[in-house]
């Protein structure tokens, strides 16, 4: 338990990944202690979304370890991690966008329920009543994050800034212990991201929530972050608090350097 | 700006639009009333038919029921194609093989070796989901183009097999020459099917709101959202493949005691290309557009048979028997390239506009 | 060792034609994306169109096959009109279904204005009854002209695919067509050229097998149609020289099998039936697939999160 501990919640080992003759991560270690907000920061192409896409399956790494609370994730099938508690949002957000609100966040607790097939069937029964359980999750869920008036909506119709919520409540209604963000602030105005680090650290603290969150907003991140965490070129070039970690002259000159333009070019 | 749910009278014009705004067209069967009025107007309909049709038809109402059924189980079999389609997203071709190995097994099992039709249909829906496993495993692997290709392929096995089984034995088709009462008679064969596609419709609707209906729809969406929240893509696709191949294997038996005969044109592109037209037209992932399909293709070439034959224009003679299919492609065309999301999206679109209409007019809810 | 080479001849004809129409179908599908399941309908229109100038008009065989190619021409011109480019923009599968409908209209056209071709008739060329012997093997002149004609097509196409201007702005526009667009590629043109030239070829594989077998109908291209679908899948549906290659493995495969199975029987059942003979292909066809997904000569398609 206490080695555990001290391993933190998620452990990368020697992490690394290449793309043919590229190498987006290069014999990374991390450690991303319980409870926090772990933010991941760096200019595009440093292998964030890559380390997020390792943690969720969607990317094998070439070599290292990955251990989430003592479980060894590369053993484990990318379908299976939801299960295990681990969520995300994508950059691009991924909704299923042909079912409403509420219908995303109860497909997120897919890993939780336990009808089968021919219990599915009945209009009554365990199946029933376990669908009705997870409805009421997945309303409260919602109305955590103040989008209860969309329940019935069809996401694909909603506005952009609505669907990125749904999103965060689809990783939430999981029940997760970890939660990987990836650029949740893009795109959202000054208003609404001193909102969202307030409910950030809300569900860190109510929900005991770990989030690994890629940002390029540094307003936020110095706002929300417990660690950060800078990536160059798939290697890690400081880690520690974010008053610290962004005052350190090399991160300036590798990335917050280079981030005028590239916010430049996003807008 | 979004409006509070529990406002008072507002004001007619302005109110309507931001009603709009904060609630989105629903998706079809949400509405409470939808999810009971529909159904329970459908059963009734059907249940009543026999003996309107005896009222209005006398002596043929017999004859015009048996059309209808016919409705019913293509219904099913565009239920089936759906639930690959429409809701796992499968770009199969490939159920017209399913709806003759369902004809065939029952003109075998039942006609020939005597046993009693259900256990036939039974069997020959557990044989079509066994075919449906060996399918869909290779099937997982091929994708888009490939797959539309490698499953009119096997349409094309399905169809050569029996008819290699049909000339082997020296028949034209596979007829069933005795029929239990119940099933030789037009009025209770109408019930057998009318029920058998109340009941997997109602079971459908129920399978669609659940968790594994969701994981489907899921996939449709997106394949790798669906896999980060816990949906297993090669469990629940192949799980796609055996209900729609189930299905189609019960449609086609009941479509063998209906026509008496089984014959390997219900295996051919031909019968896909109806299967695919219903579920288009009536619209893909749609409960509602499956039975919308379904009685599209049934009532057309009934339309067309008011038409004199041959049909004379300018010069040319034309039997309106071979129209039929013309004027089916050109209607799924035009269906295709004006209504990409099938009739059940026109029906979406009515319902926001009288809602809207509704919300002008100063009425609420 | 006689009758093999005469069947394998007789392979490397027919699997000639599949790999002819494959090539219109690979045309089709890289530079607009649709599967055409109305291929051989588009097809068969030309070859009848021949068939009725040669019995109604009474025209020369020499003048009335350029006349038809000429038709081909202008109706793959006004399908892509009237049908591809409103579709240009929707789902593969959905043109793939569209192309379906189209075959079911195209048909019924053809069955309203040329009654006749309802059954088989007799399609009559100069060439009909000339053959030469060679070496013990039969070879007919139909058989030997189709290799001709199909050699040069696929010269020409590739000439024109690699030399000339639009040929290439063809290829660029097949590649990526947004990028070929900014480039001043004439899109519109290029789906209209290619769509009318697919058509083009598929009328000289019609006629070509009108000639070998001397019959004609409305639906004989239908069976054809699908093994010039293997044979495109099996080149990866989008390599031109893959096309032809996939086409002659599967006119010699079949072949082959034919005469391996010729009068043979298991217990009552006779085996040298054309269904087994197709089931075995598409069987094996869709075995193959499974081991190579992208084809036997396609390269794997790169997937992104």
């Amino acid at each position: 338990m206490s080695d555990r501990d001290s391993a933190g919640l998620l452990s990368v080992r020697g992490l690394t990944v290449r793309f043919g003759g590229l190498i987006a991560i290069n014999a990374l270690d991390l450690d991303v202690p319980a409870g926090g907000i772990f933010a991941l920061v760096g200019p595009n192409g440093a292998g964030k979304t890559t380390l997020l896409n390792c943690i969720s399956g969607f990317v094998a790494p070439s070599e290292g370890a990955l251990t989430f609370d003592g479980v060894d994730l590369l053993t484990v099938g990318r379908h299976r991690r939801a299960a295990l508690g681990i969520g995300r949002t994508f950059q691009n957000v991924q909704l299923f966008s042909s079912m409403t609100a509420l219908g995303n966040v109860l497909t997120a607790q897919h890993a939780h329920l336990h009808a089968t097939f021919f219990t599915s069937l009945l209009p009554f029964g365990p199946a029933i009543a376990e669908d009705r359980r997870a409805r009421e999750v997945g309303r409260s869920t919602l109305a955590l994050l103040g989008i209860e008036q969309y329940c019935d909506a069809v996401t694909g119709t909603l506005p952009f800034g609505v669907q990125k919520l749904v999103g965060v409540a689809r990783a939430l209604a999981l029940r997760p212990r970890l939660v990987l963000l990836d650029e949740p602030a893009a795109g959202m105005t000054l208003t609404d991201v001193r909102q969202f680090a307030e409910s950030l650290r809300r569900w860190r603290d109510e929900l005991g929530v770990t989030f690994v969150l890629i940002e390029h907003n540094m307003a936020l991140v110095q706002n929300v972050a417990d660690t950060v965490c800078v990536l160059d070129y798939g290697r890690k070039l400081a880690e520690g608090r974010p008053a610290q970690v962004l005052a350190d002259p090399a991160v300036l000159e590798a990335y917050l350097g280079t981030a005028g333009r590239q916010e430049g070019a996003h807008a | 700006m979004p409006t509070s749910q529990s406002s008072a009278p507002p004001a007619p014009a302005s109110a309507g639009q931001q009603q709009t705004l904060s609630r989105p067209s629903m998706p079809i069967w949400s509405g409470r009333r939808a999810q009971v009025v529909l159904p329970v107007g459908a059963l009734i309909v059907a249940l009543a038919l026999p003996f309107v049709f005896d009222m209005f038809f006398g002596y043929s109402a017999g004859f015009q029921l048996h059309r209808i059924s016919l409705i019913y189980i293509f219904a099913l079999a565009a239920f089936a194609q759906n639930i690959l389609t429409g809701y796992a997203a499968q770009p199969s071709l490939g159920n017209a093989a399913f709806f003759g190995l369902g004809g065939y097994l029952v003109a075998w099992i039942a006609g020939d070796l005597g046993q009693p039709f259900w256990l036939a249909i039974i069997i020959a829906m557990i044989a079509s989901a066994g075919v449906g496993v060996i399918v869909g495993g290779p099937a997982l692997r091929i994708s888009g183009a490939y797959l539309a290709i490698a499953t009119i392929g096997l349409v094309l096995i399905a169809s050569s097999l029996f008819d290699f089984w049909d000339t082997t034995v020296g028949r034209m088709s596979y007829d069933i020459n005795t029929l239990p009462g119940v099933l030789g008679d037009d009025h209770s064969l109408y019930y057998v099917v009318a029920l058998v596609t109340i009941i997997v419709f109602a079971a459908g609707a129920v399978l669609l709101r659940s968790r594994i209906g969701r994981a489907w729809i899921a996939i449709r969406d997106s394949e790798s959202a669906a896999q980060a929240f816990g949906v297993n893509l090669t469990y629940y696709k192949l799980l796609a493949f055996i209900v729609s191949a189930a299905l189609t294997g019960l449609a086609g038996s009941l479509y063998a005691i209906w026509a008496q005969t089984a014959n390997s044109s219900m295996s051919s592109v031909d019968e896909t290309i109806v299967f695919l037209a219903m579920i288009v037209v009536g619209g893909l992932g749609s409960l509602l557009g499956s039975a919308l399909g379904a009685l599209f293709v049934g009532f057309l070439p009934l339309l067309l048979g008011q038409l004199p034959s041959p049909l004379n224009v300018g010069g040319l003679s034309i039997q309106v028997s071979t129209l039929t299919t013309g004027i089916y492609g050109l209607l799924l065309l035009l269906a295709l390239i004006f209504f990409p999301a099938g009739l059940a999206s026109g029906r979406d679109a009515l319902k926001s506009l009288l809602a809207r209409r509704a919300h002008v007019g100063g009425s609420n809810e | 060792m006689q009758a093999f080479l005469q069947v394998t001849f007789s392979g490397l004809v027919t699997g000639s034609l599949y790999g002819l129409l494959a090539l219109g179908l690979v045309l089709i599908y890289r530079t607009t994306g649709v599967l055409n399941f109305a291929y051989s309908a588009l097809s068969t229109f030309g070859a009848c169109f021949l068939y009725v100038l040669l019995t109604s008009r009474g025209m020369n065989f020499w003048l009335a096959v350029p006349l038809s190619l000429i038709f081909a021409a202008v109706l793959g011109a006004v399908v892509e009109r009237l049908f591809a480019r409103p579709m240009l923009h929707a789902p593969i599968f959905t043109k793939a279904i569209a192309t379906l409908a189209l075959a079911l209209v195209l048909r019924t056209v053809e069955q309203a204005i040329w009654p006749q071709l309802a059954q088989t008739e007799h399609f009559q060329t100069p060439f009909e009854t000339a053959a030469i012997h060679v070496g013990g093997m039969y070879l007919t002149a139909a058989a030997l002209l189709s290799l001709v004609v199909v050699a040069i097509v696929v010269v020409a196409l590739t000439l024109f695919l690699n030399r000339t201007r639009l040929g290439i702005a063809m290829r660029a526009s097949a590649d990526n067509q947004p990028v070929a667009q900014l480039m001043g590629a004439p899109v519109g043109l290029i789906f209209l050229m290619t769509w009318s030239l697919a058509t083009v070829i598929g009328a000289l594989g019609a006629i070509l097998l009108a000639a070998q077998q001397r019959t004609i109908d409305i639906t004989y291209m239908d069976p054809v149609l699908l093994l010039a679908f293997v044979a495109a899948v099996l080149g990866g549906l989008d390599s031109l020289p893959g096309a032809l290659l996939g086409g002659i493995l599967v006119g010699l495969v079949e072949n082959w099998l034919a005469l391996a199975f010729a009068g043979h029987h298991i217990g009552p059942l006779d085996i040298s039936a054309p269904g087994i003979r197709e089931a075995l292909i598409f069987a094996g066809f869709i075995l193959a697939l499974v081991f190579r997904p992208q084809g036997l000569l396609g390269k794997a398609e790169l997937r992104r999160v």
